[in-house]
C-alpha cells in the first residue's frame, strides 16, 4: 500500500507518524506480535467486573449491608440468629438476582456484544463475570460471618457446641466459594431466556423466594411437610447452609464439608455452567427486534 | 498487487422472506474510506454486521482481511476495530480506564494518549463514562475502536444524534487515522458526512445497491450547478438581456441560473455586466446538491444507475 503509507509519512499528526514508524520498525506485517496471554486477560477481567460490582453502591448495600443489619436486629433474649442463613441470604442475593439483573443489563445495553468482537477470548469474558461475582458473593457471606463473631464472640450458632476456627473459617469460604459458583452459574443459564431488563428482576424473584423459603435460610421456624424439605436438599440454597453449619460444629465433632452437599453444589454449579455455555446470549434481544421491525417498514 | 482489504461477492441475507441484502458486491482496497449511505432498513447495519462478523451471509461470500467474518479467530478480531450503532460502554469508568482495559486485549495498542488526543478526549481522561455528554461517549466508542490499531475499521452511523460541533470533531478523528492508512467502511445516513469524509460512495436502498461512486460524481448526478447574482439596487429587470431576465426570481432582485453548462452561463453573464460596467460583487456559483442527488438515486433503483468501481 504505497500510496497511503506515503500519506503517513507526510501527515504532521503524531499519530500518522508512529503509525509509519511502527510499519517501519517493524516489517509489514506487526501482526507477528502475539496476542495477550488467557490468564492476564482473565485476571484483568476479574479486576474489572469486580470494580463495576464494588462501585454499585446498591447491589453492595443490598449483598452485603442487609443480611448484616438483619443479623443484628433478630437478636433475641434466649436464641442466637442463624448465621449460616444470613451469609446465604446475602451470597445467594448478590450472585443470584444482583448478578443476574446486570447481565441482562449488559446484554440489552450492548455491551456483551460489544466485548464479543474484541479478541478476548469468550470464555475469557464469560468466566471472568462469574468469578468476580462469585469474589464479591463470597465477601458478601464472609461478612456477614464476620458481623456474627463481633456480635456474638466465636461461639455463634444455635449452641456452645459451635465454634469458627481457623480451619472452619477455611472451609467455610471454600464451600462459599462453590456455592456462589453454583448460583451465579445457573443464574448465567436463566439469564438467556429472559429478554428484557424490566423482566429480569420479576423472574429472578421469582424463583429465588421459594428456593429461600423452602430451604429454610430466612425463616428456620417454618414447618413444611417431609417431601418438600427433602426436595431443597437437592437444591443449591440448603446444603450451602448445612455446609457452612457443619463447618462452625466441626469443634463439636460434627464432619467437615459434608460430600453430599459439595456434590448438589458442584452438580449445580457444573450443570449451570454447561447449559450457560449452550445457550448463552451475546446479541440484545432489542436489536434484534428492531431490524425486524425496520424491515417490515 | 495491491490487496483489498474488504471483498463482498453476491451477499444475500434473508429475514424470513426478507431479503434485507440482496445480492451486494463490492471491494474496498486498503487504505479506502468507503462511505455506504442510505435510508432506514436499506441494509447498511446488516451488510455492516456480517462484515464485522456478527452474523453469517444467508448466500455470498464476505472477506475481511483475507479472512471469513464469521469465522474470525482472536487474531482476526485484532486486526479490525469497530464502532456499533448504539453506544456499548460500562457507565462506572473512567475514560481512561475503559480504554487501557480494551488496550490490553491487543498485541500493539496504540498509546493511551495518543488516542485520546486522536479523539479529543484528553481533557476528560479521569471523567466516568457515566458523567459524558452523547457526543463524547460516541467518541470513547471511537477510541475503543481504534486503540487496537486496526487495519480495517467498521463504524455504524458513527454521528447519528451528536451536534454539529460534536460530528466535526469526530470527523477529525476519523480524518486523521485515514491518513495513517486504516481501512475504513461507515454507515451513515448524512450526505455531509460522506461528502466530508468517503473517498467512495456506495448507496444502498431495499437490500441492494443503487451507486458506487465518489461523492463529486454522485454530486454532479443531482442536476444543474447554480448561479446566483444580486442585482445591484440601479440596476433594474428591464437592464437585462432577454436570455438573462427569464432567470429572475418573483421579486425581480435576483438572478438565479440553473445551468447544465455553467461557462457558458457565466460568459452571457460577464458580457452584460462588463457592458453595465458592474463587478458582479457577491456572484455565487454553487454544486448541484448532493442532497438531490442522493434522494434522486435511492428514487430510482434501477440497475442502470449501478456503476462498478474497481
Amino acid at each position: 500500500m504505497p500510496d497511503t503509507a506515503a500519506t503517513a509519512a507526510t501527515a504532521a499528526s503524531p499519530v500518522a507518524h508512529s503509525a509509519t514508524n511502527t510499519a517501519a520498525d517493524v516489517g509489514p506485517s506487526i501482526r507477528a506480535v502475539r496476542l495477550p496471554g488467557a490468564g492476564k486477560l482473565l485476571v484483568a477481567q476479574i479486576r474489572y467486573q469486580v470494580r463495576l460490582l464494588l462501585s454499585s453502591g446498591r447491589a453492595i448495600a443490598v449483598g452485603v449491608g442487609l443480611p448484616v443489619i438483619l443479623l443484628v436486629a433478630s437478636k433475641g433474649k434466649d436464641t442466637r440468629p442463624d448465621v449460616a442463613g444470613y451469609a446465604v441470604f446475602g451470597l445467594t442475593i448478590t450472585a443470584w438476582s444482583t448478578y443476574g439483573v446486570r447481565l441482562v443489563a449488559a446484554r440489552e445495553d450492548g455491551v456483551l456484544k460489544r466485548w464479543r468482537a474484541t479478541p478476548l477470548p469468550r470464555w475469557c469474558y464469560f468466566l471472568g463475570r462469574i468469578l468476580a461475582t462469585v469474589l464479591v458473593a463470597v465477601l458478601a457471606g464472609a461478612v456477614t460471618v464476620a458481623a456474627a463473631l463481633v456480635f456474638y464472640g466465636s461461639h455463634f450458632g444455635d449452641g456452645p457446641a459451635t465454634q469458627l476456627t481457623v480451619t472452619a473459617a477455611f472451609a467455610i469460604v471454600a464451600v462459599l466459594f462453590l456455592g456462589a459458583f453454583a448460583w451465579a452459574a445457573t443464574a448465567t443459564a436463566l439469564t438467556s431466556a429472559i429478554p428484557t431488563v424490566e423482566a429480569a428482576f420479576p423472574t429472578l424473584i421469582f424463583i429465588y423466594f421459594p428456593v429461600i423459603i423452602i430451604s429454610g435460610v430466612l425463616f428456620t421456624n417454618i414447618s413444611e411437610p417431609q417431601w418438600l424439605s427433602t426436595f431443597a436438599t437437592y437444591l443449591p440454597a440448603q446444603p450451602l447452609m448445612d455446609a457452612v453449619t457443619h463447618a462452625v460444629r466441626h469443634a463439636a465433632g460434627a464432619p467437615f464439608l459434608p460430600v453430599r452437599d459439595v456434590i448438589v453444589l458442584a452438580c449445580w454449579a457444573i450443570g449451570g455452567l454447561l447449559v450457560a455455555i449452550v445457550i448463552f446470549r451475546w446479541e440484545p434481544h432489542r436489536s434484534t427486534q428492531r431490524r425486524a421491525a425496520r424491515i417490515q417498514q | 498487487m495491491a490487496m483489498s482489504a474488504v471483498t463482498v461477492d453476491r451477499l444475500t441475507k434473508q429475514y424470513g422472506d426478507l431479503a434485507a441484502v440482496d445480492e451486494v458486491s463490492f471491494d474496498v482496497p486498503d487504505g479506502q474510506l468507503l462511505a455506504v449511505l442510505g435510508p432506514n432498513g436499506a441494509g447498511k447495519t446488516t451488510t455492516l454486521e456480517i462484515l464485522e462478523g456478527f452474523s453469517a451471509p444467508t448466500a455470498g461470500t464476505v472477506r475481511v482481511l483475507g479472512t471469513d467474518p464469521h469465522r474470525g479467530d482472536r487474531a482476526w478480531r485484532a486486526r479490525i476495530g469497530l464502532v456499533l450503532q448504539s453506544t456499548s460502554l460500562d457507565a462506572e469508568l473512567t475514560v481512561a480506564d475503559t480504554l487501557s482495559l480494551f488496550a490490553g486485549l491487543y498485541p500493539a495498542p496504540w498509546p493511551l494518549g495518543e488516542v485520546l488526543e486522536l479523539v479529543d478526549l484528553t481533557d476528560d481522561a479521569q471523567t466516568r463514562v457515566g458523567a459524558l455528554s452523547s457526543g463524547q461517549r460516541r467518541r470513547v466508542d471511537l477510541a475503543i475502536g481504534i486503540v487496537g490499531r486496526p487495519e480495517v475499521l467498521f463504524l455504524d452511523e458513527p454521528t447519528t444524534g451528536l451536534d454539529p460541533e460534536a460530528r466535526r470533531r469526530t470527523w477529525a478523528g476519523v480524518g486523521n487515522l485515514t491518513s495513517a492508512g486504516t481501512t475504513v467502511v461507515l454507515t451513515t445516513h448524512y450526505i455531509d458526512e460522506a461528502d466530508h469524509l468517503a473517498d467512495r460512495v456506495i448507496v444502498l436502498a431495499g437490500g441492494r445497491i443503487v451507486a458506487d461512486t465518489t461523492p463529486g460524481e454522485l454530486r454532479r448526478r443531482g442536476g444543474p450547478s447554480t448561479i446566483c447574482y444580486r442585482l445591484p439596487d440601479h440596476i433594474t429587470g428591464a437592464d437585462l438581456p432577454p436570455g438573462l431576465a427569464r432567470h429572475l426570481d418573483t421579486n425581480r432582485r435576483n438572478l438565479i441560473i440553473a445551468s447544465n453548462d455553467v461557462a457558458a452561463s457565466l460568459r452571457e453573464l460577464i458580457g452584460w455586466a462588463d457592458r453595465q460596467h458592474l463587478d458582479l460583487a457577491g456572484l455565487e456559483v454553487g454544486p448541484p446538491s448532493l442532497e438531490d442527488a442522493y434522494l434522486a438515486t435511492i428514487g430510482e433503483p434501477s440497475t442502470s444507475e449501478v456503476h462498478s468501481h474497481a
